[in-house]
């Protein structure tokens, strides 16, 4: 029987899913790889080790289900994260490490860039927000920083088209990862030359651009023999986690739906057959296919903040218990009213992203009172994470108009969030428990390839398992549309105190302090 | 408690104890000219801080001590104070003849019954971690007073119980190091700082209870905390770590198969070409021709 699987190079490792035809999961297993922090605002992995532990789990999942089962791999689809840069020499050798999406080393050009007619331009006609995650300002900073590294530099490749060159001998890059490069021009889908001057590259140093279900070459003898696959294996050069993430939902175009993911950052996105135009640039707009746009807006604070909360006031009654330590804490915070009694968390410990796009911005508690009591942060925690989430909701509101709402990733999905998603928008809440949504986005575009399903629409619209729903409560809904209101104003009336207090931590705190960790 | 010295070789009280070396306890009740001048000694020295505030340099690092602090100097490096002066107030200490390997790792002597990976465990997590000053640790003054007693009264099997007393400041030393340096709450934040660690050696043959003892955890708890994290067994992941760098070390022309096998940390190049070929379909020599550098 014929079985798909599904390669997801994500931020903290890799995750390999095996579905039969109709969907279903047959097996998953995922392999860490680490990210190095060797400077303040660098955030760098080694592609040899990614490659490696790819190879490794895709070893070990065919080794447990596919041999000694009735099962034959028909195609392997490629999801990666956006934004990475490795530079490689004229053989395909990774020279250095690849910088993955959280590194923030060019900040200063994605300023200077931001704040000029070029980047308004280039904003338009790339759809990526001018901002230090982007390839186009890390490949300028190379130029201008790592001379030697630029000069020896064949070619700009992502994460993902490396792993894909390792096993196929191609360089191919599809549209989705391309249009979060700031190089491609999602209009007419080719490189932007004014990007390409910017950035002081050419089009032959950047993979060919392929839409999502594009075969990515053969796979090399070596791997057919080693990993055990047969030479018709389909190598599908697939999408990016925030676009199937939202094909995974079931979420199609022209539909009054966003996709909203929190893990340990998240995003809200849409998907539509126009971009989203900003004069304020806060929002991305990537290709999924040549009509489909995956636009929205993200941000650095999701679950990292409540893991962050829970190992500073969790109990751990043992070793590294997160798990119990959340559970209890959440237990907690569904004993205090919502609105927390009037207790404001600002969520902004690793800077933000959407919508307003500051470095700078910083956490509070605001409105703490004398009968505040432990519990009462607990639940200004978590609350102050979602008004973010709906601030970003809020503003593409003004161009979409949204009815549901899909949650996925790790914390969205945690019931007492889905909830709090329900009442603070005041819409229906679809989940799917155990659901991968990432994976199953990628399982869409391999079934829709091999014709099982006329489009992706068609297979985005055959969830195989009822969604669970969570409706708004109305009282709720008007408590916590009051308290964001002053959410809202506090965001943007600090911005002065932000700076200020970041310029302030800059200066006092010891360098090796500001290393950040890889949940930016 | 008076003040005392026992010194190995001079004293009788340590005639069955080669390996305590020094053991004694000193009050400082005035400041005088060279009284603490700079040591560097051959075994590995233990001070537990009872009164006063002492500014100690450890390997030329300063190092504030308060009562209940400890200092832990490795065999080899320099304790020293501004002016060679002590000041006012009491410590506590204890010197241990340790093994000290060719890679500059510590091993407790045949006088331990620690098994030999534990004893391997602890020799590396104190040559790892270089954390010279651990604070608010009184257990060590207590243990060090224990070993004192049993030296002067000599009751039946005294000299079991010493080496035992010995046996539990190392563990106990060795627990305060990796709870010292390590969040007890932030696992991935542990598993990065172990990543560090095996990379910084790649060449040693690691073993989980070494790999558990970095993060302060038991062997069981950690293999099921990393296989739950990383997908992988702690071997596993290691194995990945090796594989990795030594693709790395096969692009360049400069280094033969052999040295990557052992520099990555296989045992020899035969086990280093089968570990590679079954997962990346090449032997290391095939792989090198393809790949190498022009330069």
């Amino acid at each position: 029987m014929d079985c798909i699987i599904t390669v997801e190079l994500g931020t903290y490792g890799i995750r390999v899913f095996i579905y039969d035809l109709s969907g279903r999961v047959i097996g998953s297993m995922k392999g860490h790889y680490p990210t190095f922090h060797t400077q303040p605002d660098y955030s760098e992995q080694d592609p040899e080790q990614i490659f490696i532990t790819t190879l490794y789990v895709l070893k070990n999942i065919l080794n447990e289900y596919i041999h000694p089962g009735k099962y034959k791999v028909a195609s392997i689809c490629f999801c990666g994260s956006m934004h990475s840069v490795l530079p490689v020499d004229a053989k395909g050798n990774p020279l250095g490490n690849a910088i993955t999406w959280a590194d923030n080393r060019a900040k200063k050009e994605a300023q200077e860039l931001r704040n000029s007619p070029l980047g308004k331009k280039l904003y338009r006609e790339t759809g990526t927000p001018i901002h230090p995650m982007s390839p186009l300002v890390k490949i300028a900073w190379i130029r201008d920083h790592d001379k030697e590294r630029f000069r020896s530099a064949s070619k700009f490749l992502s994460i993902k088209s490396y792993i894909i060159h390792q096993l196929t001998g191609e360089y191919m890059i599809d549209y989705s990862i391309a249009s979060a490069t700031g190089l491609l021009n999602i209009h007419t889908v080719s490189w932007e030359g004014d990007a390409l001057q910017y950035a002081g590259i050419t089009a032959d140093q950047l993979a060919v651009v392929a839409p999502v279900l594009s075969k990515a070459g053969k796979l090399k003898k070596a791997y057919q023999q080693s990993l055990g696959l047969q030479a018709d294996t389909k190598i599908l050069i697939g999408s990016s986690d925030g676009c199937l993430a939202t094909l995974g939902d079931g979420i199609i175009k022209g539909e009054a739906k966003a996709c909203i993911t929190i893990e340990d950052s998240g995003a809200v996105r849409v998907m539509g057959t126009s971009v989203l135009k900003d004069e304020q640039m806060r929002f991305f707009n990537y290709l999924l296919t040549n009509d489909y746009y995956i636009s929205g807006g993200p941000t650095n604070n999701g679950g990292n903040i409540f893991e962050w909360f829970t190992r500073q006031f969790g109990e751990f009654a043992s070793q590294f218990d997160m798990e119990d330590s959340m559970q209890q804490l959440l237990e907690e915070a569904a004993n205090v009213p919502a609105g927390s009694d009037g207790l404001v968390f600002l969520p902004y410990l690793l800077g933000e992203r959407a919508p307003i796009w500051n470095a700078n911005a910083r956490g509070a508690y605001f409105g703490l009172n004398i009968k505040h009591e432990r519990k009462h942060f607990i639940r200004a925690t978590i609350e102050g994470i979602l008004y973010e989430i709906y601030s970003i909701g809020k503003t593409l509101e003004e161009q979409r108009s949204i009815e549901n709402l899909s949650v996925n990733g790790s914390f969205g999905t945690i019931p007492f969030c889905s909830q709090l998603i329900a009442d603070i928008f005041n819409k229906p809440v679809q989940v799917r428990p155990e659901f991968h949504s990432i994976s199953f986005g990628a399982y869409i575009l391999s079934a829709t390839e091999m014709g099982i399903y006329t489009s992706l629409d068609d297979a985005a619209t055959k969830p195989i398992d009822p969604p669970d729903v969570f409706k708004p409560n109305k009282q709720h809904h008007g408590i916590y549309a009051d308290y964001f209101r002053i959410f809202e104003r506090l965001s943007a009336k600090l911005s002065d105190e932000f700076e200020a207090i970041a310029n302030l931590q800059q200066k006092y705190t010891h360098p090796d302090k500001l290393l950040m960790n890889d949940k930016l | 408690m008076n003040q005392f010295v026992l010194q190995y070789g001079k004293s009788a009280e340590l005639l069955l104890f080669p390996h305590i070396l020094e053991l004694g306890m000193k009050k400082n009740g005035s400041i005088q000219a060279n009284s603490f001048p700079a040591t560097v000694a051959e075994g590995l020295r233990i001070y537990h801080i009872i009164e006063g505030r002492f500014e100690w340099y450890i390997n030329h690092q300063p190092h504030v001590f308060y009562p209940g602090d400890v200092a832990l100097i490795m065999p080899g490096i320099q304790l020293s104070s501004d002016n060679s002066v002590l000041t006012i107030g009491s410590f506590i200490w204890i010197q241990l003849a340790v093994q000290k390997l060719d890679n500059g790792h510590v091993l407790p002597g045949k006088w331990s019954r620690l098994s030999d990976s534990e004893a391997t465990a602890i020799g590396k997590i104190l040559f790892v971690n270089n954390l010279p000053a651990l604070s608010r640790f009184n257990e060590v003054c207590s243990i060090i007073k224990c070993i004192y007693t049993e030296l002067v009264e000599m009751e039946v099997a005294y000299q079991t119980r010493i080496n035992q007393h010995i046996d539990e400041l190392l563990i106990q030393v060795t627990r305060k190091i990796t709870r010292q340096t390590h969040s007890t709450r932030d696992f991935p934040q542990a598993f990065t700082n172990l990543e560090m660690a095996l990379r910084q050696d790649l060449s040693h043959q690691w073993t989980v209870e070494e790999m558990a003892g970095l993060v302060g955890m038991g062997t069981t708890l950690f293999t099921e905390k990393v296989k739950s994290f990383s997908g992988f067994s702690p071997i596993n992941y290691l194995i990945n770590i090796r594989i990795s760098e030594a693709i790395k070390l096969l692009k360049r022309a400069d280094i033969s198969v052999t040295n990557i096998a052992l520099d990555t940390g296989f045992y020899s190049s035969q086990h280093f070409s089968t570990t590679f070929k079954k997962l990346t379909g090449y032997r290391p020599s095939e792989f090198r021709k393809n790949h190498l550098r022009n330069i």
